[in-house]
Protein backbone atom coordinates (compact mmCIF):
# COMPACT_ATOMS: atom_id res chain seq x y z
CA UNK A 1 0.00 0.00 0.00
CA UNK A 2 1.12 3.42 -0.89
CA UNK A 3 1.33 6.14 1.87
CA UNK A 4 -1.50 7.39 -0.10
CA UNK A 5 -3.85 4.31 0.57
CA UNK A 6 -2.67 4.40 4.00
CA UNK A 7 -3.37 8.03 4.38
CA UNK A 8 -7.25 7.40 2.87
CA UNK A 9 -7.77 4.05 4.80
CA UNK A 10 -6.94 6.30 8.41
CA UNK A 11 -8.74 8.89 7.44
CA UNK A 12 -12.08 7.09 6.77
CA UNK A 13 -11.45 4.54 9.58
CA UNK A 14 -11.22 8.08 12.01
CA UNK A 15 -14.16 9.40 10.64
CA UNK A 16 -16.45 6.65 10.83
CA UNK A 17 -15.09 6.68 14.74
CA UNK A 18 -16.05 9.98 15.20
CA UNK A 19 -19.50 9.28 13.17
CA UNK A 20 -20.20 6.11 15.56
CA UNK A 21 -19.19 7.92 18.20
CA UNK A 22 -20.85 11.93 18.07
CA UNK A 23 -23.66 10.67 15.44
CA UNK A 24 -24.69 7.61 17.31
CA UNK A 25 -24.90 9.68 20.79
CA UNK A 26 -26.50 11.56 19.43
CA UNK A 27 -29.13 9.40 17.58
CA UNK A 28 -29.21 7.34 20.97
CA UNK A 29 -30.25 10.05 22.79
CA UNK A 30 -32.26 12.34 20.88
CA UNK A 31 -33.89 10.19 19.25
CA UNK A 32 -34.20 6.38 20.31
CA UNK A 33 -34.06 7.49 24.26
CA UNK A 34 -36.63 10.05 23.77
CA UNK A 35 -38.73 6.98 21.49
CA UNK A 36 -39.05 5.02 24.30
CA UNK A 37 -41.75 7.02 26.35
CA UNK A 38 -44.25 5.72 23.74
CA UNK A 39 -43.91 1.68 25.25
CA UNK A 40 -44.99 0.08 28.46
CA UNK A 41 -42.74 1.42 31.39
CA UNK A 42 -41.44 -2.49 31.36
CA UNK A 43 -40.76 -2.97 27.41
CA UNK A 44 -39.03 0.41 27.47
CA UNK A 45 -36.11 -1.06 30.11
CA UNK A 46 -36.09 -4.16 27.78
CA UNK A 47 -35.32 -2.05 24.36
CA UNK A 48 -32.97 0.40 26.40
CA UNK A 49 -31.12 -2.12 28.19
CA UNK A 50 -30.56 -4.06 24.54
CA UNK A 51 -29.78 -1.12 22.55
CA UNK A 52 -27.49 0.56 24.80
CA UNK A 53 -25.55 -3.28 24.99
CA UNK A 54 -25.28 -3.18 21.33
CA UNK A 55 -24.49 1.10 21.32
CA UNK A 56 -21.65 -0.17 24.01
CA UNK A 57 -19.73 -2.12 21.64
CA UNK A 58 -19.83 0.30 18.78
CA UNK A 59 -18.73 2.74 21.75
CA UNK A 60 -15.35 0.73 22.61
CA UNK A 61 -14.80 -0.15 18.89
CA UNK A 62 -14.83 3.39 18.04
CA UNK A 63 -12.64 4.16 21.44
CA UNK A 64 -10.23 1.95 20.19
CA UNK A 65 -10.03 2.73 16.57
CA UNK A 66 -9.49 6.56 16.91
CA UNK A 67 -5.65 6.03 18.19
CA UNK A 68 -5.10 3.35 15.67
CA UNK A 69 -6.39 5.50 12.91
CA UNK A 70 -4.91 8.73 14.29
CA UNK A 71 -1.55 7.30 14.89
CA UNK A 72 -2.22 5.79 11.13
CA UNK A 73 -2.74 9.36 10.15
CA UNK A 74 -0.38 10.57 11.90
CA UNK A 75 2.93 8.69 10.43
CA UNK A 76 1.04 8.55 7.16
CA UNK A 77 0.66 12.68 6.56
CA UNK A 78 4.65 12.64 7.82
CA UNK A 79 3.27 14.74 10.72
CA UNK A 80 6.11 13.61 12.89
CA UNK A 81 8.42 16.08 12.28
CA UNK A 82 6.18 18.78 14.10
CA UNK A 83 6.45 17.06 17.26
CA UNK A 84 10.43 16.08 17.57
CA UNK A 85 11.25 17.27 20.97
CA UNK A 86 9.40 19.34 23.28
CA UNK A 87 7.39 20.19 20.49
CA UNK A 88 4.69 18.28 21.37
CA UNK A 89 3.91 20.51 24.21
CA UNK A 90 5.71 23.90 23.04
CA UNK A 91 4.18 24.24 19.61
CA UNK A 92 -0.01 25.00 19.19
CA UNK A 93 -0.06 21.67 16.70
CA UNK A 94 1.44 19.73 19.52
CA UNK A 95 -0.33 20.89 22.05
CA UNK A 96 -3.60 20.07 20.12
CA UNK A 97 -3.18 17.24 19.46
CA UNK A 98 -2.14 16.92 23.28
CA UNK A 99 -5.85 18.04 24.32
CA UNK A 100 -7.20 15.27 22.51
CA UNK A 101 -5.44 12.64 23.55
CA UNK A 102 -6.33 14.06 27.39
CA UNK A 103 -9.45 13.93 26.53
CA UNK A 104 -9.52 10.83 24.56
CA UNK A 105 -8.88 9.58 27.92
CA UNK A 106 -11.38 10.98 29.61
CA UNK A 107 -13.87 9.59 27.56
CA UNK A 108 -12.28 5.77 27.94
CA UNK A 109 -12.77 6.51 31.76
CA UNK A 110 -16.12 7.77 31.35
CA UNK A 111 -17.17 4.44 29.30
CA UNK A 112 -15.45 2.30 31.72
CA UNK A 113 -17.43 3.94 34.90
CA UNK A 114 -20.35 3.75 32.65
CA UNK A 115 -20.43 -0.26 31.42
CA UNK A 116 -18.70 -1.55 34.43
CA UNK A 117 -20.31 0.43 37.46
CA UNK A 118 -23.28 2.05 35.94
CA UNK A 119 -24.45 -0.74 33.79
CA UNK A 120 -24.25 -3.78 36.47
CA UNK A 121 -26.49 -1.56 38.70
CA UNK A 122 -29.11 -0.94 35.69
CA UNK A 123 -28.90 -4.54 34.84
CA UNK A 124 -30.16 -5.89 38.67
CA UNK A 125 -33.92 -7.18 39.03
CA UNK A 126 -35.59 -5.93 41.66
CA UNK A 127 -36.53 -8.93 43.28
CA UNK A 128 -38.57 -9.77 46.72
CA UNK A 129 -35.53 -10.83 48.36
CA UNK A 130 -34.87 -8.47 51.24
CA UNK A 131 -38.34 -7.45 51.45
CA UNK A 132 -40.18 -3.96 50.13
CA UNK A 133 -37.45 -1.89 51.87
CA UNK A 134 -34.38 -3.79 49.42
CA UNK A 135 -37.08 -3.74 46.39
CA UNK A 136 -37.14 0.15 47.15
CA UNK A 137 -33.43 0.46 48.15
CA UNK A 138 -32.66 -1.08 44.68
CA UNK A 139 -35.07 0.97 42.97
CA UNK A 140 -33.57 3.95 44.28
CA UNK A 141 -29.92 2.45 43.70
CA UNK A 142 -31.43 2.03 39.45
CA UNK A 143 -32.90 5.62 39.60
CA UNK A 144 -29.75 6.92 40.63
CA UNK A 145 -27.25 4.58 38.13
CA UNK A 146 -30.08 5.34 35.06
CA UNK A 147 -28.94 9.48 36.45
CA UNK A 148 -25.32 9.17 36.28
CA UNK A 149 -25.63 7.21 33.36
CA UNK A 150 -27.56 10.34 30.83
CA UNK A 151 -25.20 12.89 32.75
CA UNK A 152 -22.26 11.26 31.67
CA UNK A 153 -23.48 10.59 28.81
CA UNK A 154 -23.78 14.11 27.94
CA UNK A 155 -20.60 15.30 28.90
CA UNK A 156 -19.13 12.59 26.98
CA UNK A 157 -20.90 13.83 23.86
CA UNK A 158 -19.64 17.57 24.90
CA UNK A 159 -16.38 16.47 25.42
CA UNK A 160 -16.57 14.80 21.69
CA UNK A 161 -18.00 17.29 20.20
CA UNK A 162 -15.25 19.54 21.07
CA UNK A 163 -12.34 16.90 20.23
CA UNK A 164 -14.17 16.93 16.80
CA UNK A 165 -13.78 21.05 17.09
CA UNK A 166 -10.10 20.71 18.19
CA UNK A 167 -9.39 17.97 15.63
CA UNK A 168 -10.58 20.55 12.81
CA UNK A 169 -8.28 23.64 14.30
CA UNK A 170 -5.34 21.10 13.37
CA UNK A 171 -6.52 20.06 9.89
CA UNK A 172 -7.41 23.37 8.80
CA UNK A 173 -5.51 25.67 10.74
CA UNK A 174 -2.47 25.64 13.32
CA UNK A 175 -4.30 24.35 15.98
CA UNK A 176 -5.34 25.20 19.37
CA UNK A 177 -8.75 26.22 17.89
CA UNK B 1 -13.43 30.97 9.68
CA UNK B 2 -12.05 27.96 7.92
CA UNK B 3 -11.59 26.55 10.80
CA UNK B 4 -15.38 27.21 11.59
CA UNK B 5 -16.49 25.87 8.69
CA UNK B 6 -14.85 23.00 8.32
CA UNK B 7 -15.66 21.85 11.91
CA UNK B 8 -18.94 22.58 11.37
CA UNK B 9 -19.01 20.41 7.80
CA UNK B 10 -17.63 17.36 9.74
CA UNK B 11 -20.12 17.66 12.47
CA UNK B 12 -23.03 17.36 10.44
CA UNK B 13 -21.58 14.98 8.55
CA UNK B 14 -20.39 12.71 10.97
CA UNK B 15 -24.31 13.71 12.74
CA UNK B 16 -25.73 12.05 10.16
CA UNK B 17 -23.18 9.04 9.06
CA UNK B 18 -23.78 8.22 12.74
CA UNK B 19 -26.85 8.20 12.96
CA UNK B 20 -27.42 5.82 9.94
CA UNK B 21 -25.07 3.71 11.50
CA UNK B 22 -27.11 3.72 14.95
CA UNK B 23 -30.56 2.97 12.68
CA UNK B 24 -29.07 -0.04 11.30
CA UNK B 25 -26.96 -1.42 14.00
CA UNK B 26 -28.65 -0.60 17.12
CA UNK B 27 -32.30 0.09 16.48
CA UNK B 28 -32.67 -2.61 13.64
CA UNK B 29 -31.91 -5.55 15.88
CA UNK B 30 -33.49 -4.32 18.83
CA UNK B 31 -36.64 -4.27 17.04
CA UNK B 32 -36.58 -7.33 15.85
CA UNK B 33 -37.61 -8.44 19.47
CA UNK B 34 -40.18 -5.79 20.02
CA UNK B 35 -44.38 -6.30 19.43
CA UNK B 36 -44.87 -5.12 16.06
CA UNK B 37 -47.86 -2.33 17.49
CA UNK B 38 -45.05 -0.51 19.90
CA UNK B 39 -42.50 -0.89 17.05
CA UNK B 40 -45.06 1.21 15.37
CA UNK B 41 -45.02 3.96 18.18
CA UNK B 42 -41.69 4.32 18.55
CA UNK B 43 -40.79 4.06 14.37
CA UNK B 44 -43.81 6.87 13.90
CA UNK B 45 -42.04 9.11 16.70
CA UNK B 46 -38.66 8.38 15.95
CA UNK B 47 -38.54 8.47 12.07
CA UNK B 48 -40.31 12.38 12.69
CA UNK B 49 -37.28 13.66 14.32
CA UNK B 50 -34.82 11.46 12.92
CA UNK B 51 -36.53 13.18 8.98
CA UNK B 52 -35.07 16.80 10.57
CA UNK B 53 -32.15 16.18 12.06
CA UNK B 54 -31.12 14.01 8.92
CA UNK B 55 -31.93 16.98 6.50
CA UNK B 56 -30.94 19.49 8.95
CA UNK B 57 -27.09 17.73 8.64
CA UNK B 58 -27.46 17.74 4.65
CA UNK B 59 -28.72 21.15 4.93
CA UNK B 60 -25.57 22.01 6.84
CA UNK B 61 -23.41 19.82 4.72
CA UNK B 62 -24.52 21.84 1.71
CA UNK B 63 -24.04 25.17 3.04
CA UNK B 64 -20.41 24.66 4.55
CA UNK B 65 -19.43 23.15 1.70
CA UNK B 66 -20.30 26.20 -0.54
CA UNK B 67 -18.89 28.24 2.21
CA UNK B 68 -15.40 26.35 1.61
CA UNK B 69 -16.16 26.72 -2.10
CA UNK B 70 -16.59 30.20 -2.12
CA UNK B 71 -13.26 30.96 -0.30
CA UNK B 72 -11.70 28.74 -3.02
CA UNK B 73 -10.36 26.39 -0.67
CA UNK B 74 -10.33 22.41 -0.35
CA UNK B 75 -12.07 21.31 2.42
CA UNK B 76 -9.79 18.63 3.88
CA UNK B 77 -9.72 16.18 6.92
CA UNK B 78 -6.12 16.30 7.86
CA UNK B 79 -3.32 17.87 5.31
CA UNK B 80 -0.29 19.38 5.24
CA UNK B 81 -0.05 22.80 3.45
CA UNK B 82 3.28 21.96 2.01
CA UNK B 83 0.93 19.13 0.08
CA UNK B 84 0.25 20.67 -3.43
CA UNK B 85 -3.14 20.92 -5.16
CA UNK B 86 -4.70 18.03 -6.85
CA UNK B 87 -4.78 18.12 -10.61
CA UNK B 88 -8.16 20.03 -11.66
CA UNK B 89 -9.71 17.10 -13.30
CA UNK B 90 -9.60 15.26 -9.97
CA UNK B 91 -11.28 18.07 -8.31
CA UNK B 92 -13.94 18.04 -10.89
CA UNK B 93 -14.65 14.25 -10.44
CA UNK B 94 -14.57 14.63 -6.76
CA UNK B 95 -17.26 17.72 -7.12
CA UNK B 96 -19.46 15.98 -9.49
CA UNK B 97 -19.27 12.73 -6.83
CA UNK B 98 -19.59 15.00 -3.91
CA UNK B 99 -22.93 16.35 -5.37
CA UNK B 100 -24.30 13.41 -6.50
CA UNK B 101 -24.12 11.90 -3.16
CA UNK B 102 -25.45 14.38 -1.55
CA UNK B 103 -28.70 15.19 -3.74
CA UNK B 104 -28.84 10.99 -3.39
CA UNK B 105 -29.28 11.48 0.50
CA UNK B 106 -31.66 14.02 0.26
CA UNK B 107 -34.02 12.44 -2.36
CA UNK B 108 -33.79 9.33 -0.28
CA UNK B 109 -34.32 11.06 3.02
CA UNK B 110 -37.31 13.04 1.36
CA UNK B 111 -38.90 9.96 -0.04
CA UNK B 112 -38.64 8.03 3.38
CA UNK B 113 -39.74 11.17 5.53
CA UNK B 114 -42.20 12.61 2.89
CA UNK B 115 -43.81 9.41 1.34
CA UNK B 116 -43.00 6.16 2.74
CA UNK B 117 -43.21 7.17 6.23
CA UNK B 118 -46.28 8.64 6.47
CA UNK B 119 -47.86 5.96 4.57
CA UNK B 120 -46.40 3.12 6.88
CA UNK B 121 -48.42 4.49 9.73
CA UNK B 122 -51.64 4.95 7.18
CA UNK B 123 -54.77 4.21 9.53
CA UNK B 124 -58.15 2.96 7.47
CA UNK B 125 -61.41 3.85 8.47
CA UNK B 126 -63.56 1.96 10.93
CA UNK B 127 -66.09 1.81 8.90
CA UNK B 128 -64.09 1.00 5.94
CA UNK B 129 -64.89 -2.68 3.94
CA UNK B 130 -63.13 -5.55 4.31
CA UNK B 131 -61.09 -4.83 0.70
CA UNK B 132 -60.59 -1.66 1.32
CA UNK B 133 -58.71 -2.58 4.40
CA UNK B 134 -56.92 -4.90 2.79
CA UNK B 135 -55.64 -2.88 0.37
CA UNK B 136 -54.37 -0.31 3.09
CA UNK B 137 -52.82 -2.84 5.10
CA UNK B 138 -50.65 -4.10 1.59
CA UNK B 139 -49.97 -0.08 0.80
CA UNK B 140 -48.59 -0.04 4.30
CA UNK B 141 -46.78 -3.69 4.44
CA UNK B 142 -44.97 -2.26 0.91
CA UNK B 143 -44.24 1.23 2.24
CA UNK B 144 -42.45 -0.34 5.16
CA UNK B 145 -40.37 -2.82 3.40
CA UNK B 146 -39.19 -0.60 0.80
CA UNK B 147 -37.97 1.80 3.56
CA UNK B 148 -36.05 -0.94 5.35
CA UNK B 149 -34.23 -1.52 1.55
CA UNK B 150 -34.15 2.51 1.14
CA UNK B 151 -32.49 2.56 4.55
CA UNK B 152 -29.87 0.57 3.89
CA UNK B 153 -29.30 1.91 0.32
CA UNK B 154 -29.34 5.20 2.13
CA UNK B 155 -26.28 4.30 4.63
CA UNK B 156 -24.50 2.29 1.78
CA UNK B 157 -24.40 5.44 -0.21
CA UNK B 158 -23.53 7.57 2.91
CA UNK B 159 -20.61 5.26 3.62
CA UNK B 160 -19.44 4.95 0.18
CA UNK B 161 -19.97 9.01 -0.60
CA UNK B 162 -17.27 9.16 2.48
CA UNK B 163 -14.86 6.72 1.10
CA UNK B 164 -15.12 8.18 -2.51
CA UNK B 165 -14.84 11.92 -1.79
CA UNK B 166 -11.49 10.90 0.46
CA UNK B 167 -10.14 8.56 -2.25
CA UNK B 168 -10.61 11.30 -5.25
CA UNK B 169 -9.01 13.83 -2.90
CA UNK B 170 -5.80 11.93 -4.06
CA UNK B 171 -2.57 12.59 -1.89
CA UNK B 172 -4.53 15.52 -0.75
CA UNK B 173 -5.99 13.66 1.86
CA UNK B 174 -10.33 15.58 2.30
CA UNK B 175 -12.99 16.37 1.20
CA UNK B 176 -13.89 17.73 -2.27
CA UNK B 177 -12.50 20.69 -3.53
Amino acid sequence: MTATWVQVLAGYLHLLAVAVYVGGSIAMEFVLGPAQSYVPPAQAQVIGQRSADRFLVLVWGALALFPISGLLLFFSLADQQKLSGMQFFTTRYGQTLLGMIVLWAVLVVNGAVITFVLRPRLAQRASAQGGGAGVTQRLEVMQSAIKWVSLITRIDLGIAVFIVLLGASMAYGDGIL
Amino acid sequence: MRVVLGFLFTLAWVVYLGGALAMELVWRPVQRDVPPSQTGAMCQWMGRRYRWIGLGALGLVAVTWSGWRALGSTVLVASSPDIPAPPPAAVGWSVATTVACWGTLVALVLAMGVLLHPRSHARWRAGADSATAAAARRRRLRAIRVMGVLLRVELAVALSATALVLVSAGPRLGWAA
